[in-house]
């Protein structure tokens, strides 16, 4: 193969050489070599896209002319000297030659005649500088009328060609006037392209072949999100490498791309990302701080680790706000700990590093810690705790900036008009405590002198009322972690948690003279914490009672946040905790008593909450909750459906058929009857997750169809009709707005399905009235929605109850007997009787007669069901006016039916022989 | 054996250069397309609604499923019964 290649080429590079001298002396002739060139190109034209040769030799034609071309001018510039001029020479006038051959070619009906002329033309423009401009724009024209061509191969060369002519009139645009205009427009036309075009290969070679400029880069930027994986990587790990320096970029473009890199679905993708960030991007920086000590930065050589470097690396990627809990600077600084085992060696963390505390030194600190504490390395582990202080000293540390905290928040509050550079101080403080806190959570409370002082310390700063939200939530973590996971931890933790509560209570609502802003007369948390009903006994007037309203709900503000801290992180008996007790009657109750509508909701989790750990909480509250649902506004109906949903998963008898031993005597029914079978909670609570399903707003629609899927999932609803519901949002064309809801039931519903045989057999039954209501559904569809077609539903529908998909589960026999399900029998049984039904219109049963040609029928389908499908089958032959592949579906399945008896019968003759046998055998 | 079948489907791929054009491939180079539309990109397929870009990430996962809401911490494993905890193939 390359002998045949190389010998054509050196027959032409022969005669060209030749040709090109002797042309010079006008001994040979130009024109015939030309002639002979120009035929050979043709030949080249016919040859397939799959065939490597073709590329080959275009591309040495293209080597060839530029080669040919320098050297022409090269003579030409000897004579003349000047090189601006378009000079003709031999080699321009041959490809003038080819491409005017070529051109016409552009519109042949052949694709492969068009992929390869447009492949020659857009090399010969991406090779050569300068052609002639009659032709260029002919050629130009040519192209982008290719950038439309029906085959995705031409686009791609079409691109190839038109990124160079962009490239060209971006840097041209002051010179050259005449050219501007149409050359905007090719830019213009290709970032179209970049974003419509349905081909991803289109898409690729155009972001990695267009000019980088401030105009492009959001376009390019933009194909972070291509729906290609191939051109995402292609941007991670090709054009962003490129780019040069990453803080050219905007902050939120480097937010983005990282948080939309690491978090890709692809794997390479990701990857590709995290080398980007821990190789160019510290690069970037790190070259920098080199150069600046060194004077000349070698820019090809990795930079020694530099901990200024990394410094400067978190500040550029904004990490007091991307470093927040579900931000993506800590997934990335994960990714940079494991890809970087010389910063790992290099960094340290000495006395004077505690000292003098910075955002970005802490989230080194805290990153460092928890990816070497994480890790099951035991060097690792060895290393960080080298390194890091002790635990006594570090609840030092800790002491030392929280207080330093508290001093600038209570600065801030009384700062009388807004100080942007205190608040910014308080800001990076806040931060750096709660990395603090992020570490005290890993570390070991073996040390019982270290355990004691952090408990110390921990207990002080929940007492603190004006310690901000994140932190209360991470000191209240801390202290859980502090107590132990024992019983007589957990008890041990309540009640430091509800003594800081109280504490709080106190120091705000008792000290009236100490704080002159605020008055107050109560002060217990024994007595009325809530404010309705309260009388001030020392109102002195409007502003006072004002102030101490709002002084009284951010207090019960306070108090519920930790409260629910802490219920978050205990699991023992409501009712076997007085502490907890205490707290629900005295706090939780109150608050949900509340007319203040945020202290209201606070109470209901709290109250929520409570419920998880005591079923007979939950039994008297789950109408109180139903109610919140019915008349609260969306985020009081998403907080009722979680509340709900969690007191199901964590007590599903509750749905049990067993009348409800409880009956709360304020909102039941008197006339209820005990003995009742059917549980009188299940209808209102289906109707909750029916409606929820059906509501406008996306966060209750989601929040009950996750609900329902973790019900589903654990069997503790298995109501037929809600599925349906289920699976009918799922392809509303309404929920197309809503891709939470999308994507958690794409997750949900095969995983149902194909998790249990009763679960997929539940599916089969509602198939064909999904397929239904989605027939009617497009009926009345508005013109501007968008909905799947049904084939798409009917494909899904038939996945979903494929038997063939359940996995199985080990050590079920019910699942043993028939190997996998019968859910495809079950369906085909439905669509049976549903197209025998009358009333049932052309359209439905011919997509229902496709659905059953896909089905798959067991053949350990037991022979009565294969009898009763049989008749069905044959009465549907009966029907009039049957189409071909509705006969062809109904003859498959009576075919498979037929086998299944064939052998039921067989088998159950064999039996019967046996028995004579053992008989006859047992006379003798 | 397979052997020579094997090097017949791989047999190199010649262009005969000094051949002269053939009916077949005049034909093929010469015949312009009946009509612009006929090569070109059917209209409709020009703009792309979505701009060929991935929804929103929801980042769903059966974490999701197996936590509670109120208590994002606590994985409630021994919560449910069996049979649930699966992932799709």
């Amino acid at each position: 193969l390359a002998v045949n290649l190389r010998k054509v080429q050196e027959v032409c590079c022969y005669e060209d050489a030749s040709s090109k001298r002797h042309g010079d002396l006008e001994e040979f002739d130009e024109e015939q070599f030309n002639q002979e060139v120009g035929r050979c190109v043709l030949r080249v034209m016919v040859v397939k896209k799959s065939e490597p040769i073709g590329d080959r030799i275009v591309r040495f034609l293209t080597l060839f002319l530029k080669y040919a071309s320098d050297k022409d001018n090269a003579i030409a510039r000897g004579e003349d000297g000047d090189e601006t001029v378009f000079m003709e020479t031999p080699t321009s006038r041959l490809v003038s030659h080819i491409i005017s051959l070529i051109l016409p070619l552009l519109l042949t009906k052949d694709k492969v005649v068009r992929f390869r002329a447009t492949q020659i033309i857009a090399q010969i423009v991406n090779t050569l500088d300068s052609i002639d401009d009659e032709l260029f724009q002919l050629l130009r024209m040519g192209l982008l009328k290719r950038l439309r061509d029906k085959e995705s191969t031409v686009r791609v060369q079409a691109v190839l060609g038109l990124g160079r002519l962009a490239d060209e009139s971006e840097n041209g645009q002051d010179d050259e006037d005449s050219d501007d205009d149409s050359a905007g427009g090719v830019l213009e036309k290709l970032l179209d392209v970049l974003q419509h075009d349905p081909s991803a290969d289109v898409r690729r070679a155009l972001l990695l072949n267009l000019p980088f400029t401030p105009g492009t880069l959001p376009y390019l930027l933009e194909r972070a999100r291509d729906c290609d994986t191939g051109t995402r990587r292609a941007l991670y790990s090709r054009l962003l490498p490129a780019l040069g320096d990453f803080r050219h970029l905007s902050l939120t473009h480097r937010e983005k791309l990282l948080r939309w890199g690491l978090r890709d679905r692809d794997e390479n993708v990701r990857k590709a990302t995290a080398r980007l960030f821990r190789e160019r991007w510290i690069e970037d920086c790190a070259g920098l701080q080199d150069a600046a000590e060194a004077g000349n930065g070698d820019q090809n050589k990795a930079a020694e680790p530099s901990y200024d470097a990394l410094l400067e690396l978190l500040e550029r990627i904004d990490i007091i706000n991307s470093g927040v809990e579900g931000g993506i600077a800590f997934e990335a600084m994960k990714e940079f700990w494991d890809g970087r085992p010389d910063y790992r060696e290099h960094i340290r963390f000495e006395d004077n590093f505690w000292d003098e505390l910075t955002p970005e030194s802490m989230f080194v600190a805290r990153t460092y810690n928890h990816y070497c504490r994480l890790n099951d390395d035991r060097k690792l582990i060895s290393m960080v705790e080298d390194r890091m202080p002790e635990v006594t000293k570090f609840a030092f540390i800790l002491q030392k900036h929280l207080n330093l905290l508290l001093e600038n928040v209570q600065q801030v509050a009384l700062a009388a008009e807004e100080d942007a550079d205190v608040e910014d101080d308080t800001v990076q403080q806040e931060f750096c405590v709660e990395q603090l806190l992020h570490i005290a959570l890993t570390l070991d409370y073996t040390d019982e002198i270290g355990r004691r002082k952090m408990f110390a310390v921990m207990r002080e700063a929940l007492a603190l009322a004006e310690l901000p939200e994140e932190c209360t939530r991470l000191v209240v973590e801390v202290l859980r972690a502090i107590c132990g996971s024992r019983p007589e931890g957990e008890r041990e933790f309540c009640g430091i948690v509800l003594e800081g509560v109280a504490e709080v209570h106190d120091t705000i609502m008792g000290d009236d003279d100490a704080d002159a802003s605020f008055h107050s007369a109560r002060s217990a948390l024994s007595g009325d914490s809530t404010p309705k009903g309260k009388k001030s006994s020392d109102a002195g007037s409007d502003v006072v009672d004002e102030d101490k309203a709002i002084r009284e709900i951010m207090v019960n503000m306070k108090c519920l946040h930790i409260a629910q801290c802490m219920l978050q992180n205990v699991q023992c008996d409501l009712e076997q905790n007085a502490h907890l007790v205490t707290m629900l009657n005295n706090l939780v109750v109150p608050a949900v008593r509340s007319q203040e509508a945020p202290i209201r909701e606070r109470g209901l989790v709290c109250l929520g909450l409570c419920c998880l750990l005591s079923k007979d909480l939950s039994a008297e509250n789950l109408t109180l909750f139903l109610h919140c649902f019915t008349k609260g506004h969306e985020a009081l109906q998403t907080i009722a459906i979680q509340i709900i949903s969690d007191i199901l998963m964590a007590h599903p008898s509750l749905l049990g058929p067993m009348a409800l031993t409880v009956s709360p005597s304020k909102n039941g029914d008197p006339s209820e009857d005990a003995s009742q079978p059917v549980n009188p909670l299940l209808k209102p609570i289906y109707k909750m997750y029916s409606r929820s399903l059906k509501l406008v707003d996306a966060e209750v629609q989601t929040t009950g169809a996750i609900s329902l899927s973790k019900l589903m999932l654990a069997s503790s609803i298995t109501d037929i009709d809600l599925l349906k519901q289920i699976v009918l949002a799922y392809f509303d064309p309404d929920t197309q707005a809503n891709p939470s809801l999308r994507q958690a039931l794409t997750y949900f519903i095969p995983v149902y399905c194909h998790s249990r045989r009763v679960n997929s057999e539940r599916m089969a039954k509602i198939a064909v009235s999904v397929v239904h209501s989605m027939a009617e559904r497009a009926d009345d569809l508005d013109e501007e929605e968008e909905m799947v077609g049904l084939s798409v539903v009917i494909a899904q529908l038939v996945d979903w109850t494929d038997p063939r998909k359940l996995v199985d589960l080990s050590g079920r026999t019910d699942d043993k007997d028939s190997q996998s399900g019968s859910a495809h029998a079950i369906l085909a049984e439905e669509i049976l009787e549903k197209v025998l039904t009358p009333g049932c219109s052309r359209e439905e049963k011919k997509s229902l007669f496709s659905m059953l040609g896909k089905l798959y029928i067991n053949p350990g389908t037991p022979a009565t069901t294969a009898q009763e499908l049989s008749d069905l089958v044959n009465e549907a032959l009966e029907m009039r006016s049957l189409e071909t592949t509705a006969k062809n579906a109904l003859n498959k399945l009576q075919t498979t039916l037929g086998k299944i008896l064939a052998r039921a019968e067989s088998s159950s003759e064999e039996r019967a022989d046996g028995g004579i046998d053992f008989v006859e055998a047992s006379t003798i | 054996n397979a052997g020579p079948t094997k090097r017949k489907e791989r047999e190199p791929f010649e262009i005969d250069f000094a051949a002269p054009m053939s009916q077949a491939m005049a034909d093929g180079l010469y015949t312009t397309a009946a009509s612009i539309s006929s090569i070109t990109l059917p209209k409709a397929q020009w703009k792309s609604k979505s701009r060929n870009l991935l929804p929103d990430d929801k980042h769903f996962s059966s974490r999701q499923l197996l936590r509670l809401f109120l208590k994002p911490k606590a994985e409630m494993g021994s919560l449910r019964p069996s049979g649930g905890r699966l992932t799709a193939d």
